[in-house]
């Protein structure tokens, strides 16, 4: 566990935020990042999403705190983030991309780091703004999500060493796979569902016939 | 033994009539009114509310008489009318009659069914609207007659308003008025039959001038997009796009003319017409003037309200009658659903075909075609006091009007319009701290935001000394580090060196 969670890789992850062209290189080839503290990080990053959508200051949210459900949240969110992963690694293998699972799994993660900060810090300013500095709660969080979407752009394209318009057409491609899982996974569980049906009819026809 | 039996039989029947005792006091409750009384509150959720009008006496024409004979009853009657003096005018639809009661509704004053048209005796053939202008004179929609008939007090005929000439009419345009209202300069605005492009205005001396707030009709894109798909002969089969026809109307004081239609999206089922024919009506928080906010299902009690009926009342406040699940929505001038009331149903109180509604005094009259019966509905100490509040916010006097928001909030704690009221009314009053706890509760953002902005700015003025020393303390704070820093590395390095 120290090994994941040492100081030397904490120093690294903001080194990576501040130098994401060198710092995701180097973790692709010296093996400087932990894929615990990403999950970790996307966790935190989903904990500030629901503290945001339940805390920000009434000037700003317009929220209902009634349909807010952060175990739900974290839930969605890893999801995602599992999505994410496993569809750009299966099409990145098909695509001559050279970063492993791991890497992947550590370029979103790393890359969630800034949204989650500036959601935080958006939610504090929220409490302090009154109705036309909305603007400053806004930029914040805008800049937020704008350097997390650069981030996990840069690191997925140091990690299987593509060029920019690679990534692009991987990450789009990423997003037509994450829909075909979602699909055979519905497909899936509707045929086991009915698997399940078949046999348990036929437990039910046994019982009353004895 | 047997006495421990005793007492147990005389402990359980004791308990059971205790909460016999309480279920029926329940249920008187819950009979009490016939209908749900609820409202929207800003996330569009249902909150029920006290009830702020409830059903009062039921008035039918065979319990009335006229010069000591039975009136007989009401057949299919369309249309009622208060008149400034009080008298209620009653459209007999079926009996080709005009009814006049009382304003208590207990007496008959007069039954019109017959006038003098220049020396020649004349009758009414299915008057379905009939309306009191300031001058007192009666306007009765003859429909089958194909004429607005106009009549003084005494029953003598003033004019006959009848055949529109204009070149945007039709060739063989038959006028079938149905509804008629008359403003303060002797306007008469008749919403006629199939006549889809809006009210026909008719100047005081009878000619035909111009149509008035022509609902437009909204095809969305994806309609576009299948008519150009579609070709001649499957487009000449596919349904009109026509707009909605008015169905009721209305005019305030200020000759604004309130006009009812019946919307397919739910949301806009009433206009305030100005002079020129523009719809200036406000739609409120929800944005919306159309009744039911919850609409969706695929029952028949499901899909948008359909007004048939709006009066205009007093402040601002206008009544609409949704035929549709026979509710009574009433708004203020701001758009805001002020509350709710009645239903469909065959108990007193509820409607089998609401078709008019009208405003008396403190009584709200609902007229029911089918039924022929005249439902009044008394205001409640609830529905007082909102009427009052939304009065003195309307003439301006929000502070006065605190005092009547705080007594609707003992009965409806989570009244939005009475929370803003009275945050509205603290923030005016500089108590910044209490305006921001009403103003949330009332979902007001805009004065929300005004009222954080001054209690901020209060809070930093106040103590903008020990904020200063503050800041100033830990620029010291940091020279001093730094000194002390630079100190200790300079012996570090005299040391190493």
């Amino acid at each position: 566990m120290a090994k994941y969670f040492s100081k030397e890789k904490w120093k690294y992850l903001f080194y990576t935020i501040t130098h994401p062209m060198d710092g995701y290189y180097w973790i692709r080839h010296q093996e400087r990042g932990s894929v615990p503290i990403a999950v970790l990080l996307v966790v935190l990053f989903s904990f500030s999403f629901s503290a945001n959508r339940l805390l920000a200051s009434f000037v700003v949210n317009d929220i209902d705190p009634r349909v807010v459900d952060s175990f739900f949240e974290l839930i969605g969110v890893l999801a995602a983030y599992l999505l994410l992963c496993v569809s750009n690694w299966s099409i990145t293998c098909l695509m001559n991309g050279e970063g492993r699972l791991k890497d992947i799994a550590i370029a979103i993660g790393y890359g969630t780091a800034p949204i989650t900060i500036m959601m935080l810090l958006g939610t504090i300013v929220s409490r302090f703004v009154a109705d036309d500095e909305q603007a400053f709660y806004t930029m914040i969080i805008a800049a937020g999500i704008a350097y997390g979407v650069i981030m996990i752009l840069v690191g997925i394209m140091q990690v299987h060493n593509y060029s920019l318009g690679k990534t692009l057409i991987t990450l789009f491609l990423t997003l037509v796979a994450v829909f075909i899982i979602i699909f055979l996974l519905l497909l899936l569980s509707n045929l086991l569902g009915m698997v399940v049906n078949f046999f348990r009819s036929v437990y039910t026809e046994i019982i009353f016939r004895t | 033994m047997k006495k421990f039996r005793r007492i147990r039989q005389a402990a359980s029947l004791c308990l059971a009539s205790l909460l016999l005792a309480g279920t029926t006091a329940g249920e008187v409750h819950a009979t009490s009114i016939p209908y749900d009384t609820y409202n929207y509150d800003y996330r569009e959720y249902i909150h029920f509310t006290p009830a702020a009008y409830v059903p009062d006496t039921t008035v039918r024409g065979s319990g009335l008489t006229w010069n000591g004979e039975p009136l007989g009853s009401f057949v299919t009657p369309q249309d009622l009318c208060q008149a400034d003096d009080g008298r209620i005018y009653v459209a007999d639809t079926g009996n080709n009659r005009i009814v006049v009661l009382d304003g208590k509704m207990r007496e008959v004053l007069n039954v019109i069914s017959t006038f003098d048209n220049n020396g020649s005796e004349d009758s009414f053939k299915q008057p379905y609207g009939v309306f009191v202008s300031e001058k007192n004179e009666i306007y009765v929609a003859d429909s089958q007659n194909n004429r607005v008939v106009v009549l003084d007090q005494a029953g003598k005929l003033v004019k006959i308003v009848a055949n529109p000439q204009s070149e945007s009419l039709e060739e063989g345009y038959v006028f079938v008025p149905l509804k008629v209202a008359v403003d303060y300069a002797d306007r008469v605005y008749v919403i006629a039959q199939n006549m889809f492009e809006g009210i026909m205005v008719f100047e005081s001396n009878g000619s035909f001038s111009t149509f008035f707030g022509t609902i437009e009709v909204e095809i969305s894109a994806w309609e576009k997009f299948w008519a150009r798909l579609a070709s001649k002969e499957e487009r000449a089969k596919q349904v009109l796009f026509i707009p909605t026809e008015f169905t009721g109307i209305d005019i305030d004081p200020d000759g604004f003319v309130y006009a009812s239609n019946i919307d397919p999206g739910g949301e806009q089922g009433v206009r305030r017409l100005n002079p020129r024919g523009e719809d200036v009506i406000k739609k409120g928080e929800n944005g919306n003037v159309g009744g039911d906010l919850w609409i969706t299902g695929t029952t028949e009690y499901a899909g948008p309200s359909q007004f048939t009926d709006v009066v205009y009342r007093e402040n601002g406040i206008y009544s609409c009658l949704d035929r549709k699940r026979g509710r009574i929505f009433t708004y203020d001038h701001e758009g805001n659903l002020l509350y709710i009331f009645g239903g469909l149903g065959s108990q007193e109180g509820t409607f089998a075909l609401p078709v008019a509604v009208e405003d008396i005094g403190d009584r709200m009259v609902v007229l029911d075609a089918t039924r022929g019966e005249i439902s009044c509905f008394q205001v409640t100490e609830y529905g007082r006091l909102i009427n009052e509040a939304v009065g003195l916010r309307y003439d301006g006097s929000e502070a006065s009007a605190v005092a009547v928001w705080e007594r609707v909030l003992e009965l409806d704690e989570n009244n939005e319009l009475a929370n803003t009221g009275i945050g509205k009314a603290y923030l005016t009053a500089g108590e910044y701290e209490l305006a921001m706890k009403y103003l949330e509760l009332g979902m007001n953002r805009d004065h929300y935001s005004v009222a954080y902005r001054r209690f901020r700015n209060e809070k930093l003025t106040a103590n903008a000394s020990y904020i200063l020393t503050g800041i100033a303390a830990l620029i010291a704070a940091r020279l001093i580090y730094r000194q002390w820093k630079k100190k200790k590395t300079g012996k570090a390095g005299v040391e190493n060196g």
